[in-house]
């Protein structure tokens, strides 16, 4: 009997119970977890979303029903209707919803990264360096395509300059910041000395580059955002789970497994394409990566780095922006970077005022 | 002969080498201002009229408008200079500069308000940008008293430019109800130089020699404030009285200066950053020293500002930040920020 009980082939493991706040999703060999709380608070952000996305659509100088717009924007109604959805707002609220995902989670990447909420694209210098080289492409280049790659461009050297000057991400905090800002200022005045020297038209049309302004945007800039996040939004995801681990001191990640300079590069590059593509459709709309994943920890709960979620959350503040920027003072528009400046000033001496958190997440 | 009067002597020495080294250097620059730039004269003619020659136009360029524009940037960068030596000293911290902090934001965007509210005189001017400074400092003042923060130099910088971040925004906001008075506030937005009003020279050299004067008292208190609370406390002063004096003194050499020129950032935290690197952190030689560095370096970037561009002219607001910008990297990449 005990013979063959021990020759019968072993049972198979029952699975390993999640561990609590996870779903485990299995088939077959494969299982994932899911993070509950994540789920929902991402759940709660798309109704959010498209709630936003609705009244954005519908608000505005001639305001529509919410049905009566989302029927022109699947090509229902009047000729009116459809021009008005299909070719001005439809364009406006996904050149929005792309921005502030880009810098949501560019915001989120960058600061867990630097292990410091502070240190978002706008705040190190990265956004002043983007918009110093569209204003360039303006003034100098002037094309409806060349801001995107000369952002890009710029993004690149303010992150290097910030990276390489104040000695890495990492403990230092709060110095690269300071260096950044420094940095900041130097491309904010090259930008100034730009629109010093040119004409007054060209001036007029880089002035959205300096303010942040989602007003009639090329639609060559938000298509190549849009494949840039397409490409840029997997490896963000895969990427959030290596800086998860590297939370932990550096001789502890490297002991998990995670290979620290490769992913640092990784991290950077794809915060600097995704912001720079972003300040290409927009301008310095900084402060949105400041918000968006502080909203979205605070939705997650503070384990691992939600990195879909502050995208999404940066969409809804970008819509949600963009939409009082519209409506309130119509028919004068504020510009949409003056609105986050404006909220995001004094959440940002909120952020630096009170107690700080161990190694700011 | 005791050591340290020695010492104390060689030191006076170096400081009064380092004063008139920087005598000499802005005699350079004013005689460089009265010669170049703003306005349709050649720097050949301009040594002529300088010389005695009586031609008038040339006359007119060079001792009404060069020459009223190089005393205003003399009395702006002595106020700059020791606003932020002043401050630096006060808050014990490197970084702290009023451009940096929000003072000169406090003090333009309160002009702003005015303008936009429909003030026009150029005494209403003086006075808010006074107070704006004033409003400003406070701030700083109370910032420094939260915990965690008035330690870190680098975080206090970060809450500064936050505040003028929002300052900015506002003041965009402003700009975009009124179009019409834009070109006159876009003045106070930027700083220049360019084109002032006598008034402001009348107002503002009283004002500054004033509080250069009540300055002089508190340079002592300073730098017995310098060596810690306790020791200052112990050696009969009040350090909270002290800073309080201080930062009024910071706020109305800020203000008048903003009130001239607009806010120029950058010129209060290289001032005594140099003066430092010549002669020790004493505040009782970086502060004499400033007063002499600030105006040279204003004058230095107002010519720039008029020679970078021709023929147009660049905020000098521009020229501070490019020079300044470095600088800033400078002191916060040295490994142990200066302890003051």
């Amino acid at each position: 009997m005990d013979i063959s009980a021990a020759l019968s082939p072993p049972l198979r493991r029952p699975p390993l119970p999640a561990p609590p706040g996870y779903w485990r999703l299995a088939a077959g060999h494969y299982s994932v977890l899911l993070h509950r709380r994540g789920l929902f608070s991402a759940l709660l952000l798309s109704v959010l979303l498209l709630l936003c996305s609705g009244i954005s659509l519908s608000a505005g100088s001639t305001s529509l029903s919410v049905q009566q717009a989302l029927l022109a924007a699947v090509g229902i109604g009047s000729k009116m209707h459809l021009f008005l959805i299909q070719e001005l707002r439809l364009p406006r609220l996904l050149a929005a919803a792309l921005t502030g995902i880009a810098f949501g989670v560019g915001g989120c990447l960058l600061q867990t990264l630097a292990r410091n909420r502070l240190a978002t694209p706008g705040v190190i210098g990265i956004d002043d360096g983007a918009t110093a080289f569209a204003v360039a492409s303006i003034v100098a280049v002037p094309t409806s395509l060349a801001p995107s790659y000369l952002a890009l461009t710029g993004a690149a050297t303010a992150t290097a300059l910030a990276f390489g000057l104040g000695g890495g991400a990492g403990a230092r905090g709060y110095r690269f910041i300071v260096v950044g800002l420094g940095i900041g200022a130097l491309f904010g005045a090259v930008t100034n000395l730009m629109l010093a020297r040119t004409d007054i038209d060209s001036a007029n049309q880089a002035y959205p580059w300096t303010v942040g302004s989602l007003n009639a945007r090329p639609e060559e800039a938000v298509l190549m955002l849009a494949v840039g996040l397409l490409l840029c939004l997997p490896v963000a995801k895969y990427l959030a789970g290596r800086l998860a681990l590297m939370r932990f001191s550096d001789a502890v990640a490297c002991g998990l497994g995670v290979r620290l300079a490769m992913t640092r590069i990784l991290v950077l590059t794809v915060t600097v394409v995704i912001t720079a593509l972003a300040v290409a459709v927009a301008g310095p709309v900084g402060l949105v990566a400041l918000m968006a994943p502080e909203l979205a920890r605070y939705l997650c709960g503070q384990q691992g780095v939600p990195v879909l979620n502050a995208g999404l959350a940066g969409a809804l503040i970008m819509i949600l922006a963009d939409l009082v920027g519209r409506t309130v003072l119509a028919p004068i528009e504020i510009p949409v970077g003056v609105i986050t400046a404006v909220v995001g000033g004094p959440y940002l001496l909120w952020i630096l005022l009170r107690r700080p958190h161990r190694s700011g997440q | 002969m005791p050591v340290t009067s020695i010492v104390s002597a060689r030191r006076q020495r170096s400081l009064l080498t380092f004063c008139s080294a920087w005598l000499a250097l802005l005699a350079v620059t004013v005689v460089a201002s009265l010669l170049m730039g703003a306005g349709q004269v050649s720097p050949a003619r301009a040594l002529a009229v300088l010389t005695g020659n009586q031609d008038h136009d040339a006359r007119f360029v060079v001792y009404e408008l060069r020459g009223q524009r190089t005393l205003l940037a003399i009395i702006v960068g002595m106020a700059l200079g020791a606003a932020g030596t002043l401050l630096q000293s006060a808050t014990r911290n490197p970084l702290a500069e009023p451009g940096l902090l929000g003072v000169s934001a406090g003090a333009s965007f309160a002009v702003v308000l005015a303008i936009s509210l429909g003030a026009s005189a150029a005494t209403v001017h003086f006075s808010v940008a006074i107070i704006g400074a004033m409003v400003g400092c406070l701030l700083v003042l109370l910032v420094t008293q939260v915990r965690y923060v008035g330690d870190d130099p680098v975080r206090l910088v970060l809450a500064g430019a936050a505040f003028s971040a929002m300052l900015g925004a506002i003041t965009t906001l402003m700009l975009l109800f009124d179009q019409r008075s834009a070109d006159e506030i876009r003045f106070w937005v930027i700083g220049t130089l360019a084109g002032r009003s006598s008034v402001a020279l009348w107002w503002s050299p009283p004002g500054i020699l004033l509080a250069l004067a009540l300055m002089t008292l508190l340079v002592r208190p300073l730098a017995a404030l310098a060596l810690g609370e306790h020791i200052a406390t112990g050696l009969g002063h009040h350090p909270r009285l002290i800073r309080l004096l201080t930062l009024l003194i910071v706020a109305v050499l800020v203000g008048i200066a903003t009130a001239v020129a607009g806010p120029i950032a950058f010129i209060g935290l290289i001032v005594p950053f140099v003066a430092r690197a010549q002669t020790g952190s004493d505040i009782r030689r970086t502060l004499w020293l400033s007063l002499l560095i600030g105006p040279t370096l204003l004058l230095l970037a107002d010519v720039l500002s008029r020679l970078a561009v021709k023929p147009y002219e660049l905020p000098i607001g521009v020229i501070t930040a490019m020079i300044g910008a470095p600088v800033l990297v400078a002191v916060v990449r040295s490994r142990r920020l200066p302890t003051l």
